[in-house]
């Protein structure tokens, strides 16, 4: 009985995933994977929104065009489960079975370290639109990219532009969640704040989705200028929360993602305002491009009509992988189906680019600590003004000027 | 030292969260004998169907808190007769399987959450969300914020009228006595099925207007689920299973140990001292601290 | 009992495993390879959940940690002290083997479900401690060598679980030892009146529980080249490992085989297929779990048998089976 079991289901199996040969088409396989469940589906899902809104727009113009003929996208889905192991079997399905040209890649850290090897064994290249971890990067995987830069490089940004508001702030807290991203962004506050000669008073990593609030209450009367947080949704939400409800409000309050997030905005309403964000795009900043949308409000008004959702700087990440590619295929005028040399050839071109797009300058570094990563970028810090996130620093690309120090809770 | 006070006063109100994420919890363990792995998503759904249900309605999530026990409670009273039929099996160990039926339950209504909810964060606003009561004195200074103090209120209600409604009333001498000895119980005219139904009941409506309480203290969303069940087994192992009275202390304590860590001692090491102390107090003194329990 | 050539069953699994060899020769699909040796590590860790779950009565919520314990070690040995991957792994299972041994003495005392907590509250501290130490790499996990080579794991994952398969078969269904543990799990007091050592017996169990999931948590560290304290550490093992046992059929070797294929096959194609209903798998699989315990007490292997009972008892029984005259009542 387990014998007939067996082989019915690995019929099953086999008969379902047939192996489908490479014949001609005339469009680009896409295979994406992103965490569509589990643990970090919130990122995923925000992520799925970059991708598919890049790939609608690229077909409402028909597709990429190569030549004289122009080719649409296909996005093939698959869930990495927010499982490292589930994302590289996720890879491996697109790769083998569905015989994607290229990927697009996943929200979290984690995830694309075991995807890496993956796509190196099958030389296809990657990019992922999220994925800020810096411990990506020092793997060198040839055939991943990223567009957005790792928190080492974006973090310091932030403190720079706190550091000189006036009254200067002289000390600061910093907290940060025990998972890869927050403890990564909260060492990057940490040092920052050491070379810009602030006194970090306490320095905590801290088990995920803790009840900070005794060691919120015992550092009120440290009274610092500065709480800086890196950490998830909920934490942020938590947090504030924490902060209303002891009643401290320090003069500037800095996280690094969520604040983007319209959940946090909606979850904290009022209480949201005038916290610090560092963030690599918002739907003001000021670029301009020839490459689907041509600037960011563009961008924000078509996330907005297509989701209802505001963008956030992960989903117009992700948006800016599918251009990355866009632009590189067009370079080298790789048609669908991608041949292996093709791929490699489509590395290579990735390499060079550098293009403006509405997310801002898209250019890869090709060696050292943020190899293959969106150097080109500025990194921005926001702050959340009135309901709508505003850019603050640095001084060359502010809109507005920062509103500080906070306004107290009770005052609100 | 002028913080102590203060780092009490936070591990209390911390453990007044955790007094009615557990009581509940040990009242259906004495009488049915049973762990509910799913208390944390009894939680959960009750903070989401407050959150639901305040936006819908307006309404202070506290005012709606009645509204949030009929309706699980009714569930309860609902599925209890099939973790009954479970654990009164005559298959394997019943009360083990018990628990694994409500390990099912739990992970179904993740899912279920997940999917009408949603995976974002949430927090219910209340009017006793703004607001805290401070009290300074050179440098000596006590902070406590309105709502949970509202939780400790909260707390204490529900351990008085659960007190009053085992001590003092026939329903309660009816479940004591099953607690105490099925089969004697029922030859003195308790009625096994109905009794448990409706503690059952009691619990689920308890625990889900803990996450009403919960949601607007702290924060909704569809995986907050665990932690608090990790939590509410704690309390229990700590005050002994099924031994009531020994929750509220257990609680209280439980909060304050935890306060303590996370100011004085390296908080990143908050979670494994909870279950390493966790582990070391089953294997020295499983009926609890005082001794108490089933 | 039929002597082990007549033994029909036996033969049947070696005929299975036979054509599992044959399998990379035929299949030359590295998608599908993939997706059948995490096939076969499920079976390995649902049969060595099974030893205390189903035939000594035990549930191990920690079961986790063992995995776990098998991958870091096997990391950290290949890694940081460029061991082999076999010996490194095989020092993994030791270390597990240990760790059974000494968590075993203290624990097993405990009473069922004092015993599901205590564990899974040690599985928890173990994951924290993983978290916060900086030489497991703390959040960040660790990356491992890449070797990927297809036909190589599927071997090497279907020898450990084939040795685990057919190493219980003789411990637990030929020789006495299977025997003595479901006494145990039966009636503790009446098997030391038996002369039986109820205490040692637990600690092999869960010994001999530990060692494949250690060496299974090894392979796929070196597999999936990269772990961290979330996927090894966690609960999911553990979860899992319980749903395909208790669907498949406690205190049997085939249930927990029957409930890996068929919980895997299930997990699979919905997510290969139904990926954007992923979230309705996990009320499914909550589902199917909670309706099992109710309905279906042995499993689906118990659903299978039941027709075939005879009146006296028999080593292939499911779980918790008394001896039943055909007119009693089901519960």
């Amino acid at each position: 009985m387990r014998r007939t079991k067996g082989w019915a289901t690995l019929a099953a199996i086999v008969l379902a995933t047939t192996a489908n040969a490479q014949d001609a088409r005339d469009y680009y396989k896409v295979g994406v994977v992103t965490e569509l469940s589990g643990d970090l589906a919130t990122g995923g899902n925000v992520t799925k929104r970059g991708y598919d809104l890049w790939a609608q727009e690229v077909n409402a113009a028909g597709g990429i065009t190569i030549g004289k003929k122009k080719y649409p996208v296909k996005l093939y889905y698959a869930d990495a489960q927010s499982n490292p192991a589930q994302g590289a079997a996720a890879a491996e399905r697109l790769i083998t079975q569905e015989h994607v040209d290229f990927l697009l890649g996943p929200y979290s850290s984690g995830v694309t370290i075991a995807v890496g090897p993956v796509v190196e064994k099958y030389k296809v290249p990657m990019i992922t639109g999220s994925a800020e971890s810096p411990m990506i990067w020092v793997q060198k995987f040839q055939y991943t990219f990223g567009t957005i830069p790792p928190v080492n490089f974006t973090g310091a940004a932030a403190m720079a532009t706190l550091a000189a508001l006036s009254p200067a702030p002289r000390t600061a807290v910093v907290f940060g969640s025990n998972d890869t991203f927050s403890k990564a962004t909260a060492t990057a506050f940490n040092s920052a704040l050491e070379k810009l000669g602030i006194k970090v008073l306490k320095f905590n990593i801290v088990p995920e989705g803790q009840d900070l609030t005794p060691l919120l209450s015992a550092m009120k009367g440290m009274r610092p200028d500065i709480i800086a947080f890196g950490g998830h949704d909920e934490e942020l939400i938590k947090l504030v929360k924490d902060l209303h409800q002891i009643d401290f409000t320090p003069k500037a309050l800095l996280m690094h993602y969520g604040v983007t997030e319209p959940a946090f905005m909606e979850a904290l309403k009022g209480d949201a305002n005038q916290v610090f964000g560092g963030s690599v795009w918002t739907e003001t900043t000021k670029t301009s491009s020839k490459v689907l949308w041509k600037d960011s409000p563009t961008y924000a008004a078509a996330a907005l009509k297509a989701f209802g959702v505001a963008a956030d700087y992960t989903q117009g990440g992700c948006s800016a992988a599918g251009i990355a590619f866009q632009v590189a295929l067009q370079k080298i005028s790789a048609a669908p189906p991608l041949s292996d040399a093709k791929r490699v050839e489509l590395v290579k071109a990735l390499e060079a680019i550098d293009v403006e797009s509405f997310y801002g300058r898209i250019k890869f570094a090709t060696d050292g600590d943020y190899y293959h990563s969106n150097v080109g970028l500025n990194p921005l810090t926001v702050q959340i003004q009135n309901g709508v996130v505003k850019s603050v620093g640095p001084a060359k690309v502010a809109e507005v000027k920062a509103q500080y120090p906070m306004t107290p809770w009770s005052s609100r | 030292m002028e913080i102590l006070p203060q780092v009490l006063l936070d591990g209390i109100m911390l453990g007044a969260v955790y007094i009615i994420i557990a009581i509940a919890f040990s009242l259906v363990y004495g009488v049915m004998h049973v762990i509910d792995f799913a208390v944390g998503e009894w939680i959960m759904l009750g903070a989401f169907t407050g959150f639901h249900l305040t936006q819908w309605t307006k309404v202070d999530p506290f005012l709606l808190l009645p509204l949030v026990f009929l309706i699980f409670g009714g569930l309860g009273y609902l599925i209890q007769p099939l973790l009954q039929r479970v654990i009164s099996g005559h298959k394997g160990n019943p009360l083990l399987m018990g628990l694994v039926f409500t390990f099912g339950l739990s992970l179904m209504f993740r899912g279920l959450a997940q999917t009408f909810f949603g995976f974002y964060s949430h927090s219910i606003p209340s009017r006793f969300s703004t607001g805290s009561f401070f009290f300074e004195k050179g440098s000596f200074f006590l902070t406590v914020s309105t709502v949970r103090l509202a939780g400790l209120v909260y707390a204490a209600i529900i351990t008085g009228v659960l007190h009053y409604l085992l001590k003092h009333s026939d329903f309660g001498l009816g479940v004591r006595a099953l607690a105490q000895h099925k089969e004697a119980a029922g030859l003195m005219g308790v009625n096994n099925k109905r009794t448990s139904a409706y503690v059952y009941a009691i619990y689920t409506g308890t625990s889900a207007m803990t996450g009403v309480l919960i949601g607007t203290i702290l924060s909704v969303s569809a995986k907050m689920g665990p932690e608090y069940t990790i939590f509410a087994f704690f309390v229990v192992v700590l005050a002994g299973m099924g031994y009531l009275a020994g929750v509220p202390a257990a609680a209280l304590l439980l909060g304050v140990i935890q306060s303590v860590f996370l100011v004085y001692l390296d908080p990143g090491y908050t979670l494994l001292a909870v279950f390493a102390l966790l582990y070391v107090i089953l294997l020295v003194s499983p009926t609890g601290l005082f001794r108490k329990g089933v | 009992m039929a002597p082990v050539h007549k033994d029909k069953r036996l033969l049947g699994a070696l005929v299975v495993f036979a054509a599992m060899l044959g399998v990379p020769l035929a299949m030359h699909d590295t998608f599908f390879l993939r997706v059948l040796t995490e096939a076969i590590m499920w079976i390995g860790l649902a049969l060595s959940f099974d030893v205390l779950a189903g035939y000594t009565g035990y549930l191990n919520f920690g079961h986790s940690a063992f995995f776990g314990i098998g991958a870091y070690a096997t990391s950290l040995l290949m890694m940081k002290a460029h061991w082999p991957f076999p010996l490194a792994v095989l020092a993994g299972a030791m270390a597990a083997a240990v760790a059974a041994l000494v968590i075993g003495m203290p624990t097993l005392r405990l009473r069922g479900a004092y015993f599901a907590i205590a564990t899974w509250a040690l599985a928890r501290a173990i994951q924290q401690f993983a978290l916060v130490s900086s030489f497991t790499g703390g959040p960040d996990g660790m990356r491992l060598t890449a070797y990927l080579n297809p036909q190589y794991f599927y071997y090497v994952m279907l020898a450990v679980t084939a040795s685990t398969f057919f190493g219980l078969w003789f411990l637990l269904e030929r020789a006495p030892f299977g025997l003595k543990l479901k006494a145990v799990r039966e009636d503790q007091e009446s098997a030391k009146a038996l002369g039986l050592n109820p205490t040692k017996l637990k600690i092999q169990a869960m010994v001999l529980s530990a060692i494949p999931t250690a060496l299974l948590g090894g392979v796929f560290a070196y597999w999936v080249t990269f772990i961290d304290p979330g996927s090894t550490l966690g609960d999911l093992v553990s979860d899992q490992a319980l749903v395909m046992v208790v669907f498949g059929g406690m205190g049997t070797l085939v249930g927990p085989v029957v409930g890996a294929v068929l919980i895997f096959a299930f997990k699979t194609l919905f997510w290969a297929y139904l990926s954007a209903y992923e979230v309705l798998y996990i009320i499914i699989l909550g589902a199917v779990i909670a309706l099992s315990v109710v309905f279906l007490p042995d499993g689906a292997l118990g659903m299978v048998f039941r027709r075939r009972k005879a009146p006296e008892a028999d080593l292939e029984t499911p779980a918790g089976h008394a001896p039943e005259f055909p007119n009693e009542e089901e519960a």
